[in-house]
């Protein structure tokens, strides 16, 4: 049967898969070298076939493993908690104030609403090793260095312009012929907020907030420089596992990543529709 | 020869039958339009016979060939489409070009075909815009020319005059009869709008949920509909169709009962016996008022009068039925007033039980 | 609304307490006196207060007015106090002769620092390379991210699946991303390292020579950043009406001229888009590098971040990492407009009708 324009079969599929796999595979490779021991993660040759073994996972929870005579405190379980805390408190406050926000600027725009987006959009574009020069010494000078308070304010800032910029384009789509008819209808702003423009947005919200978890999950830059001891995230710790003295530690890199895997490729297949829109801060829709 | 030709064509999607083995020919130099309500499987045909969609069963023919299995560019077709699909950053000039690239063409005789198809379609001024810088009635005249500007087995139109205002519909019905009776090419129009089917078409076919009901001259469809389907589908107002019984059938006349009321009639219909139920038909044009009530006619009260300027469209109200009568703007009627209706005879319809036209004659 | 307004209207208090215009009199010469009179620690906070003064007069004002203003002081105050402050103090520092690491008051120095970053060969060379590598990654990343597009343009079955594979590098961190080429790079049991010893018998140290380094963090940005061009070019692929392919194709148009005529006009904008951003976020690159080379071998992969890195928190140059940052600012500042601007221009095309 011929190809109809824009259809393809499984030939197509199969072509496709081989290309995909090709892509995936330094992803699968690490999947894979979570599951062996240290000594497989490193063999020569590269083994495909080894005993699984949970080993790294438990390592990353069970605080602790073995380094010859004397048990090394992995401590990744503080730093999972400090990663989850972090991200999910600035996510949440930046939702909160962005969406506010957001909704300002798309329904009661500013005299020189666009020079606002800008700048709100270019202090996320600018390099974070810039931005980040005066705020260290600005936490210095206050304490805030290595505190949670600090760190969630900074990343609050950070995540901020995102969330800006994608809610308020979730907001730009939606019909106004909607609100002012519940307007005429006697309810107030506030209602019209809440019970109309927002349940129209639910999924928007949902794909902002997710969106605002990885990126905060993965920055590395301002954590490395203002999280302290107590308040270290996972990719610091895991730049530090490989900066470390003793042999890195594949293995257990491979668990966290491996671990972090999971909610990311569900996201992806979930948020397929919105991901562009994410990943372009809402510059771009379609 | 030019021609196309379907046999027993069907299409499927899924377990939706959009097309149920259409038969259809196009002879060389005729026009056939295709007619039904949206979703009746007539923009599937069309897109069948240019090979845009594959056809589940049956063979397509097209010049006698069978082309089920070349693709589109194969089959040495132009097309116009609903959106009329101008190349968007293209000049009206290279979006003429553009299917003579294939023939490799010198550039001069490509320049020359351009002109002659732009003089024809009066382009000339327009030929170094974009399709976004034209009027509505220079793409659709861009959309044609770049159709005509080959020398095609066949020519499709994909409800061309769809997008168009009314005024400029009349004109390009026109001209687009005038260029393809030049032509002598097989020439499928789809449309929806029965009075672009009407003026354009050498033959019609009527469709309704993939099925082909009816394929007739305009003239036919209109005097002749075969069921009830095309009778109630063509013509505006549309025709009057009545639930009645056949109460008696005599030598040169019939009687009927129509809504409780009696009414005797100079035709013959061999095919039907007395008491049998009918559909009885009978288009607006068709009957008119009378002062006095007589056994020809049937009375009702006026419901609405809506004029239309040359004639009065006057709803009667018959019983339950409502019934619409055109009569010229001088007649003049009050609602609620009592009048007296008589149908010409020769322009009754009447239709059996399974909804078939009943002929005159055996 | 309009009760809140009349109410604040008489209130004298609330009135003098909205006054921003004579807060930011206040911090504007508040600031810089404190730098010249006070220590460095006393200078911040009253500039820090200054700050927090006018953020909070702009906000009372806000209050109780229009929704506007009220609906976006929140998030306007707090990018005020953490992002807005902070740039415009490392840029009042540039100015100044001063070490983070010093507790010598800072001293005036004008554009001293500005002069020496720009003629400071050093600069020239780290901006070269990080030319070299966003050149290279960002056109690698559009010729994959377009064939990409041009696989996954059709549909076909299990779609869907296979691009959650190839977009998940994408939302991948970079740390990990930088540790695991680190891992797939290492001399002797990465897999390139032992790939290429199935064909010289040798063991492979990719990041030995300046160009192998290069590569090595090209190729992990562009495998990363890849899917992003994909995305967009998909998102212009799909946005080409069918009609115009089935008109090329009975119109029997070559491969290469439908796809000149019909798809790349389609295409051509959300390409420019797609090289801006990307070069804009090429232009930033930081964590891959930190973590695969660090820089090396010599300096020979250190993109101007992780100098801007080395100069501002290893050797504490303050002064010269504000000067520095702030051309880099202007750099992306220029960028992001000319981003902006394409988007909008996009978005009025796509508005007005076909």
């Amino acid at each position: 049967m011929r190809r109809q324009i824009g259809r393809a079969g499984w030939g197509w599929t199969g072509f496709s898969a081989v290309v995909s796999f090709i892509y995936f595979f330094p992803v699968l490779w690490i999947v894979l070298t979570a599951f062996k021991a240290h000594t497989d993660a490193l063999a020569i040759p590269p083994k495909w076939i080894f005993t699984p073994t949970l080993e790294n996972f438990v390592s990353v929870f069970a605080r602790a493993y073995i380094k010859g005579q004397t048990a090394v405190d992995t401590n990744f379980d503080v730093y999972f908690f400090n990663s989850i805390f972090i991200a999910g408190s600035s996510v949440l406050i930046a939702l909160i104030i962005g969406t506010l926000a957001a909704y300002g600027f798309s329904r009661y725009p500013l005299k020189g609403n666009n020079t606002y987006l800008f700048i709100i959009l270019t202090t996320r574009m600018l390099p974070p090793i810039v931005v980040i020069i005066p705020i260290f010494l600005m936490f210095r000078v206050s304490g805030l260095s290595g505190t949670y308070l600090g760190v969630i304010l900074l990343y609050t800032a950070f995540n901020l312009p995102f969330t800006i910029w994608m809610m308020k384009s979730f907001f730009d789509e939606l019909s106004p012929e909607v609100e002012d008819a519940a307007r005429l209808d006697g309810s107030n702003g506030y209602r019209v907020f809440f019970r109309v423009c927002m349940p129209q947005v639910k999924a928007g919200l949902a794909a902002t907030a997710v969106f605002g978890l990885i990126l905060t999950w993965n920055e590395f830059l301002f954590a490395l420089l203002l999280t302290g001891v107590e308040t270290r995230t996972v990719p610091v710790a895991m730049a530090q596992t490989i900066g470390g003295d003793i042999g890195v530690r594949w293995g257990l890199l491979a668990a966290i990543e491996t671990l972090f895997l999971i909610p990311v490729v569900v996201v992806v297949y979930v948020l397929q529709n919105h991901l562009l829109r994410g990943v372009t801060f809402g510059t771009i829709r379609r | 020869m030019s021609t196309i030709r379907l046999r027993k064509v069907t299409k499927r999607f899924g377990s939706l039958v959009a097309v149920n083995r259409a038969d259809l020919d196009v002879e060389a130099g005729e026009v056939l339009c295709l007619l039904g309500p949206s979703g009746c499987g007539k923009t599937t045909t069309l897109r069948m016979i240019a090979g845009l969609e594959d056809a589940t069963e049956g063979d397509i023919l097209i010049a006698e060939q069978r082309v089920n299995h070349l693709r589109p560019s194969q089959r040495d077709i132009a097309m116009v489409f609903q959106f009329y699909a101008l190349y968007p950053v293209l000049t009206v000039a290279e979006n003429l070009a553009y299917p003579l690239h294939y023939e490799r063409l010198a550039k001069e005789e490509i320049a020359k075909r351009v002109k002659r198809v732009a003089a024809l379609l009066e382009l000339e001024s327009v030929l170094e815009r974009t399709p976004g810088q034209l009027a509505e009635g220079e793409k659709q005249r861009a959309a044609v020319g770049r159709a005509i500007i080959r020398d095609p087995n066949c020519f499709l139109f994909d409800e061309p005059l769809s997008r168009l205002d009314i005024e400029q519909r009349q004109v390009m019905r026109g001209q687009i009869k005038e260029l393809l009776s030049g032509l002598s090419k097989a020439t499928v129009i789809v449309t929806h709008d029965q009075l672009e089917a009407l003026t354009m078409a050498d033959r019609i076919a009527v469709m309704r949920d993939g099925n082909i009901e009816q394929v007739a001259s305009p003239h036919r469809i209109f005097t002749e509909p075969t069921n009830l389907f095309v009778a109630g589908f063509i013509g505006t107002p549309r025709m009057n169709l009545v639930e009645a019984a056949l109460t008696e059938t005599g030598e040169g006349h019939c009687r009927f009962e129509l809504g409780g009321q009696r009414v005797r009639l100079p035709i013959t219909r061999p095919g039907l016996s007395a008491g049998s139920r009918i559909t009885f038909g009978v288009r607006p044009r068709a009957c008119e008022f009378t002062s006095e009530p007589g056994d020809d006619t049937i009375s009702g009260t006026v419901d609405l009068v809506e004029p239309m300027g040359a004639e009065t469209l006057v709803h009667l109200l018959h019983g339950e039925q409502d019934l619409r009568v055109v009569v010229d703007r001088t007649i003049r009627l009050a609602v609620g007033e009592q009048a007296h209706l008589r149908f010409e005879p020769e322009s009754v319809h009447l239709f059996d039980e399974s909804g078939r036209r009943v002929e005159a004659a055996a | 609304m309009a009760t809140q307004a009349q109410a604040a209207a008489p209130g004298g208090l609330k009135q003098h307490f909205s006054n921003w215009r004579l807060a930011l009199v206040i911090a504007i010469v508040a600031i810089p006196g404190s730098v010249f009179l006070f220590p460095l620690e006393t200078a911040f906070w009253v500039s820090f207060g200054a700050v927090i003064l006018v953020t909070a007069t702009v906000v009372t004002r806000a209050w109780g007015r229009r929704p506007g203003p009220l609906l976006v002081a929140p998030a306007l105050a707090t990018l005020l106090v953490m992002n807005i402050f902070p740039l415009l103090w490392s840029l009042g520092l540039s100015f100044f002769h001063f070490r983070a690491n010093r507790l010598s008051p800072p001293r005036f120095a004008g554009l001293n620092y500005f002069e020496k970053v720009i003629s400071d060969p050093n600069v020239w060379d780290r901006l070269q390379t990080t030319a070299i590598v966003v050149v290279l990654t960002v056109g690698i990343q559009l010729i994959v991210g377009f064939l990409l597009a041009l696989m996954f343009e059709r549909e076909f079955p299990g779609r869907r699946i296979l691009l959650m594979l190839v977009l998940t590098p994408m939302m991948l961190s970079f740390v990990a991303v930088g540790a695991f080429f680190r891992y797939y790079y290492e001399p002797t049991f990465g897999l390139l390292s032992q790939a290429v010893r199935l064909v010289t018998g040798e063991p492979y140290i990719l990041l030995a020579s300046p160009e192998g380094a290069i590569a090595g963090i090209v190729f992990a940005d562009a495998w990363m950043w890849s899917p992003f061009v994909m995305l967009l070019v998909l998102a212009g692929l799909v946005s080409v009406p069918k009609y115009l392919y089935e008109a090329a194709e009975i119109d029997r148009a070559s491969w290469w001229r439908r796809f000149r005529t019909i798809t790349l006009p389609y295409i051509r904008g959300l390409l420019l888009l797609a090289l801006l951003f990307r070069t804009i976020e090429a232009f930033k690159l930081f964590d891959v590098v930190f973590l695969i080379t660090e820089g090396g071998p010599g300096t020979s992969t250190e993109t101007i971040a992780v100098y801007l890195y080395r100069v501002s928190f290893q050797y504490f140059k303050t002064a010269e990492s504000s000067a520095l940052a702030y051309i880099l600012i202007f750099i992306v500042i220029v960028l992001t407009n000319l981003y902006l601007y394409f988007v909008q221009q996009r978005e009025k095309e796509e508005e007005a009708p076909a």
